[in-house]
């Protein structure tokens, strides 16, 4: 049991697919313009990590291994669908904010990734843990980044406004506004592992 | 079909909506590639080539197989599947024909099927030139335009990094800052610059 | 006589040139557009100017003290980057934004890059695009000179097709428009650059390409029909005129030989005429010379000047 808790908890801080493994860039900085895209493309993710870290282990004895990474794929895109379809049918909001993001957790790095890495060579119960730890510091991640950039961008936090008379900074619901702080925070990052050791 | 639009998607493809800068497409490869010119230029060049190759098939599969057939749905299995058996036939006759070629940007090639950038071309030409589920007129050369000029804006973004980050070589950046947290840092300011290009209008 | 009778190694001829000289040289150089600005928009811009200044200076010093490296605010660098900035804004923005603009300058433009003579762009248009991008309302009302009316600058009447009404070319040269604080005087630029000429601190090849490109292509695409564009206002209006003679000469940020420098200076005449012409924004200057800041290692690595005696 204490072995799977060190898989689930590895994923959120010391394994961060975001901030240390640097991975699945493209879906983290294009949605995370409000919190409430940020989670929404999280637990996407997450669904698919986990549907896929679990599928994949159970199957991995069948899978010839020169073919592996084609059928991790379809297993991957399966699960995707089925996000894209759920999306569509409840939440058709999330589903416009997200736009191409959402079929693009194909190739989310992160999912490959953790197919390739972990769940191809791990038991069942492991895998899971593995994806949930993933999919949840992807999400934690998301739901930093973008707090941040919804609070700068808008002055809002959910749709909530925090301080009243503060000038949203626009450049921060922006592209470059994404890029500067996924920069900064690496950066920051840096310099608290830095101070550690 | 006219000449305005061409220009205009080759417009906003470049600069506007710059894969990399923009839309963030194929970033975990910019980032970690383009560390160097020559590098950086062959995997452009790998990029430019697959992207566009990708969107024609893409487009006669949607067109012709997805379409007819009421197969919708499975538009994100079947474009991952095909753009993932094209790179691999790609490298594999680029590996017979020319040795050179091969390692030229060859190596970049299996990078390249989980390179966001190339699914996301081929879902955005869909989401743009099929209206109702009807192909716009002229919608497969617009699909392919769009595709070269994705390619080129990738390019773009990938020359002009590499350049800046050669030049960095030879400063004392802040230790903190090294390499990926500042390649953000300059890419939000090319950001920031080409949106310059903001509301284009001819 | 005797200090000539040392042995040394090279370089034996030493110009009397540092940093600091040069830096307070360009100072001094753009002090006239600053006074210009005063005179045609009131009080106002000397508080944005002197805003951006200390903001600037003390970034550096605070940034510089924290990651342990030799101060050196006393070299004018900062300075000049504060005053490059607020001549950028407009004159009756509050003056937190010029403040916010300089610590971004000097933050992101400059110390991130590692300092003084390693920024890859121009610090103070870094500044003003972040501005730009951030509080567009603020930065893009003017106040008509001599007067608290707004209005419109020139070129932004000209994009939305109004008709340009008793504005001259001599109006457009001594700066009786509205406008960013330090961009409407073009006399004052002018005297600025002479001095700069005349030290030998400016070399005349971006200037010149950078103007005369934008000039050709206003010319021929800049109405309804070609070749019938007014190139005269567009090379007096708006910022070309601080931006070629001052912004796009940043020592660091652009090619280091002649031949890199005219690529440069055309890159940025093209661009900002195709952002004028047909973009968004009326003005188009900060973001060409970012972008060819941007491809500056790239144009140096290809004009290279060849080492004697190599292919």
């Amino acid at each position: 049991m204490k072995n799977l808790i060190k898989e689930f908890t590895k994923g959120i801080i010391k394994e961060n697919p975001t901030f240390v493994l640097i991975l699945g860039l493209c879906p983290t900085l294009a949605v995370s313009v409000s919190v409430a895209n940020g989670i929404g493309m999280g637990i996407a993710a997450t669904f698919v990590l986990l549907g896929s870290s679990l599928i994949v282990s159970l199957v991995r004895d069948f899978i010839p291994d020169k073919i592996r990474i084609p059928c991790y794929i379809v297993i991957i895109a399966t699960f995707v669908t089925i996000a894209e379809f759920c999306m569509k049918a409840y939440s058709p909001v999330l589903d416009r904010a997200l736009g191409i993001y959402v079929p693009l957790i194909v190739v989310n790095c992160i999912v490959l990734g953790r197919a390739e890495a972990f769940a191809c060579k791990n038991n069942f119960s492991r895998s899971f843990f593995d994806g949930l730890g993933m999919g949840v510091g992807f999400t934690l991640a998301l739901i930093l980044i973008s707090a941040i950039r919804e609070f700068l961008g808008s002055g809002q936090i959910l749709g909530h406004t925090l301080i009243k008379g503060f000038e949203p900074v626009f450049v921060f619901g922006m592209p470059s506004g994404a890029l500067l702080v996924i920069g900064l925070l690496l950066g920051f990052f840096n310099i608290l592992k830095n101070r550690k050791s | 079909m006219n000449i305005q639009e061409f220009l205009t998607i080759f417009i906003s493809a470049v600069f506007i909506y710059n894969v990399i800068l923009s839309r963030f497409l194929g970033l975990c490869s910019f980032i970690a590639i383009s560390k160097e010119t020559k590098p950086a230029l062959a995997m452009s060049s790998a990029v430019m080539f697959v992207i566009v190759a990708s969107s024609a098939i893409t487009w006669f599969v949607y067109r012709f197989l997805l379409m007819p057939f009421n197969l919708a749905y499975l538009r994100t299995i079947s474009f991952i599947l095909v753009i993932a058996t094209f790179v691999q036939l790609v490298e594999m006759v680029i590996r017979k024909i020319s040795p050179q070629l091969y390692r030229a940007f060859g190596i970049y090639l299996p990078l390249i099927t989980v390179n966001c950038a190339v699914l996301g071309v081929a879902v955005l030409n869909i989401d743009m030139f099929f209206v109702n589920g009807k192909a716009v007129a002229g919608s497969f050369y617009y699909s392919v335009f769009q595709g070269a000029c994705v390619g080129l804006g990738y390019t773009l973004a990938m020359l002009l990094m590499s350049g800046i980050r050669e030049r960095l070589e030879l400063c004392n950046v802040p230790k903190a800052l090294k390499d990926f947290p500042l390649a953000f840092i300059i890419a939000a300011i090319l950001s920031l610059s080409f949106m310059g290009f903001n509301g284009f209008k001819f | 006589m005797k200090d000539n009778l040392i042995v040394s190694g090279s370089p034996h001829i030493h110009k009397k040139g540092s940093i600091s000289n040069i830096m307070w040289a360009v100072v001094i150089s753009v002090i006239p557009a600053g006074i210009a600005g005063v005179i045609i928009f009131g009080l106002d811009a000397l508080w944005v100017t002197i805003a951006a200044v200390i903001a600037a200076v003390l970034t550096e010093l605070v940034l510089e003290a924290w990651a342990g490296k030799k101060i050196t605010v006393f070299d004018g660098s900062a300075v000049i980057t504060g005053i490059l900035l607020a001549f950028n804004l407009p004159p009756n923005v509050p003056l937190w934004l010029p403040v916010i603009g300089a610590v971004f300058s000097i933050a992101i433009g400059k110390q991130v890059f590692g300092g003084i003579g390693q920024n890859i762009f121009n610090p103070a248009l870094v500044g003003r695009v972040f501005l730009m991008a951030s509080w567009p309302k603020y930065m893009t009302i003017f106040v008509k000179p001599f007067d608290a009316l707004t209005g419109a600058t020139p070129l932004a009447a000209l994009k939305e097709g109004k008709i340009l009404e008793h504005i001259s070319y001599l109006d457009l040269f001594l700066g009786k428009r509205g406008g960013c604080i330090g961009e409407v005087c073009i006399l004052a630029l002018l005297i600025g650059a002479a001095f700069l000429l005349i030290r030998g601190h400016l070399s005349w090849h971006i200037p010149a390409s950078y103007i005369f490109t934008t000039a050709v292509f206003t010319y021929i695409f800049g109405a309804a029909q070609l070749f019938h564009g007014d190139w005269l206002f567009h090379i007096l209006s708006g910022g070309l005129i601080l931006g070629a003679l001052f912004m796009a000469t940043d020592y660091v940020a652009t090619p280091l030989t002649a031949k890199g420098q005219l690529i440069f200076g055309v890159g940025c005449g093209l661009l900002t005429a195709v952002i004028r012409i047909w973009g968004g924004y009326p003005e188009g200057v900060s973001y060409a010379i970012l972008m060819m800041n941007g491809a500056t290692p790239f144009i140096d690595r290809y004009t290279r000047i060849r080492i004697y005696g190599t292919k």
